[in-house]
């Protein structure tokens, strides 16, 4: 247990901290640095985030049973008793809500931010709050990834045989044009998306798999202030996931990789967003092998009438 | 304050979430948390409006659950895993099913105190002083119990070639 003592001082209890995201983020880069040269700290730290993916495996399950009638009758009386009386119509007590409120927020220690917050709240100092929401926005999408990448029954709301009615679908249900981009270039495949309620509108969520199976899901939310962000990083067990705010969206990519990997998938979506909406009429096999400047000029040429890039007027502010 | 009602609710699902693991048994652990809500019905007033309403649910849960055991004087309850396994994903892939049962018994096999933990951390992501102050021990005795298990589990799924954990790309 001591052999990494002495680099950089890194204790046992930060290598736990670290995997449970409870870590800041000076330590994290020092944890990092040790897990870059300690191959045996690495794979503990991996299997550490294996034994979560299953645990969740195993009793996300719970999560979609409805409570018994005595269990929510229960939890309705204790909303009364300690709910400061709040008389405003309760969104959040439509039962579909309630169930998806319930997937989106079992976020550990996830509090105020994207979801809870109240209208009245929002003029308060806009950058600050904006870098709250974007984390809130990042937790809630690692956790909608955990939830809907659990159980392969409830993956996806519509697939994605007809991309242009998803994207269609998803982009009424947000009030903005919303599409999944293109990730065939580092390997994934869109396989549907769904719409999430929230607490300023609906959010859309992709989902992408690749030969091995392995899913990833890009969340696509509408913040208040669209302030450009540049990417972002979190990791929440054995979930990690990158966010960041590109023209009127925010953008949060989720998945069970190395944060290198996942990074570099970001950084295709992050292209093909701004590349714009994609087309239709050529076959997958030939659309990855594009490139994206190729791509851009084609989209220019035969751009479909209504649907506007997102970010045509944004330049981009990387690294 | 409308954010109230939504956080309840989702505490009420991680309450219940955790209840099914540490019990492994729906009824069992929807009784638990029916049990845990009238108590905490009943202590609404002692509830400070800005504390930790999660720690607070999870500390009666877990208060409860200590009494049941202690006034049943019962051994933990078994379950047959194949019975436990039917609640699980489907259609699962063969080799998630292997893993998973893998885990259960792992998991099974930790003491008590050490299986807590495990589930209020991996599972319920509680903060470890939350945890802490859960259980009535030191922050140093979470940590200690936590990397227990994550090593005895660990050591297990190896043993039973759970080698293809490292796969799940």
């Amino acid at each position: 247990m001591n052999a990494h003592q002495g680099m950089g001082r890194v204790t046992e209890d930060e290598l736990h901290a670290y995997v449970d995201g409870q870590l800041d983020g000076n330590r994290r880069l020092a944890v990092e640095r040790w897990l870059a040269e300690d191959p045996e700290a690495a794979r503990r730290a991996e299997d550490y985030r294996a034994q979560a993916t299953l645990l969740h495996e195993m009793f996300d399950t719970v999560l979609r049973e409805p409570p018994s009638d005595r269990v929510q009758e229960l939890s309705d009386r204790l909303k009364g008793r300690i709910a400061f009386n709040d008389n405003r119509p309760a969104w959040h007590a439509r039962p579909l809500v309630r169930f998806a409120a319930a997937v989106m927020l079992v976020v550990a220690g996830a509090a105020g931010g994207w979801m809870g917050r109240g209208v009245d709240q929002q003029v308060v100092a806009p950058v600050a709050q904006q870098r709250q929401t974007l984390a809130t926005f990042a937790q809630e999408a690692t956790q909608a990834h955990r939830f809907y990448t659990s159980d392969e029954r409830f993956q996806v709301e519509l697939g994605a045989d007809n991309q242009d009615e998803l994207n269609g679908w998803l982009s009424k249900r947000m009030g903005r044009d919303v599409f999944g981009p293109d990730l065939g270039r580092v390997g994934y495949r869109l396989i549907g998306g769904r719409s999430l309620p929230t607490d300023l509108g609906a959010g859309a969520q992709y989902m992408y798999a690749n030969d091995g199976n392995k899913r990833i899901t890009l969340f696509v939310g509408a913040p208040q202030s669209g302030n450009q962000s540049n990417f972002s990083f979190t990791q929440n067990g054995d979930v990690a996931t990158f966010y960041w705010v590109e023209g009127p969206l925010a953008y949060a990519l989720a998945g069970r990789l190395s944060k290198e990997e996942l990074l570099e998938i970001a950084k295709a979506v992050y292209q093909d967003v701004k590349a714009g909406p994609p087309r239709r009429e050529a076959p997958a096999e030939q659309q990855q092998q594009q490139q994206p400047a190729q791509q851009q000029q084609q989209q220019q040429q035969d751009h479909p009438a209504g649907v506007q890039p997102i970010s045509d007027t944004q330049k981009a502010k990387e690294s | 304050m409308s954010k109230f009602g939504v956080d309840l609710e989702v505490h009420i699902a991680s309450l219940r979430r955790y209840a099914r693991a540490l019990l492994r048994n729906s009824a069992d652990a929807e009784d638990l948390v029916q049990e845990a809500l009238t108590r905490a019905v009943a202590r609404a007033d002692s509830f400070q409006a800005g504390t930790n309403l999660r720690a607070w649910l999870f500390t009666i849960l877990h208060n409860i659950h200590v009494n049941q055991v202690r006034s049943k004087a019962a051994r933990p309850q078994e379950v047959d895993v194949d019975d436990v396994e039917s609640k699980l994903v489907s259609p699962p892939r063969q080799e998630e099913r292997v893993e998973l049962r893998e885990m259960m018994r792992a998991v099974d096999e930790l003491p008590e105190e050490q299986r807590k933990v495990l589930l209020l951390v991996a599972l319920e992501g509680l903060k470890y002083d939350e945890v802490a102050d859960m259980l009535g021990v030191p922050i140093g005795t979470v940590m200690s119990r936590l990397s227990r298990a994550r090593e005895a589990v660990r050591a297990k799924l190896a043993n039973e070639g759970g080698v293809t954990l490292r796969r799940v790309k």
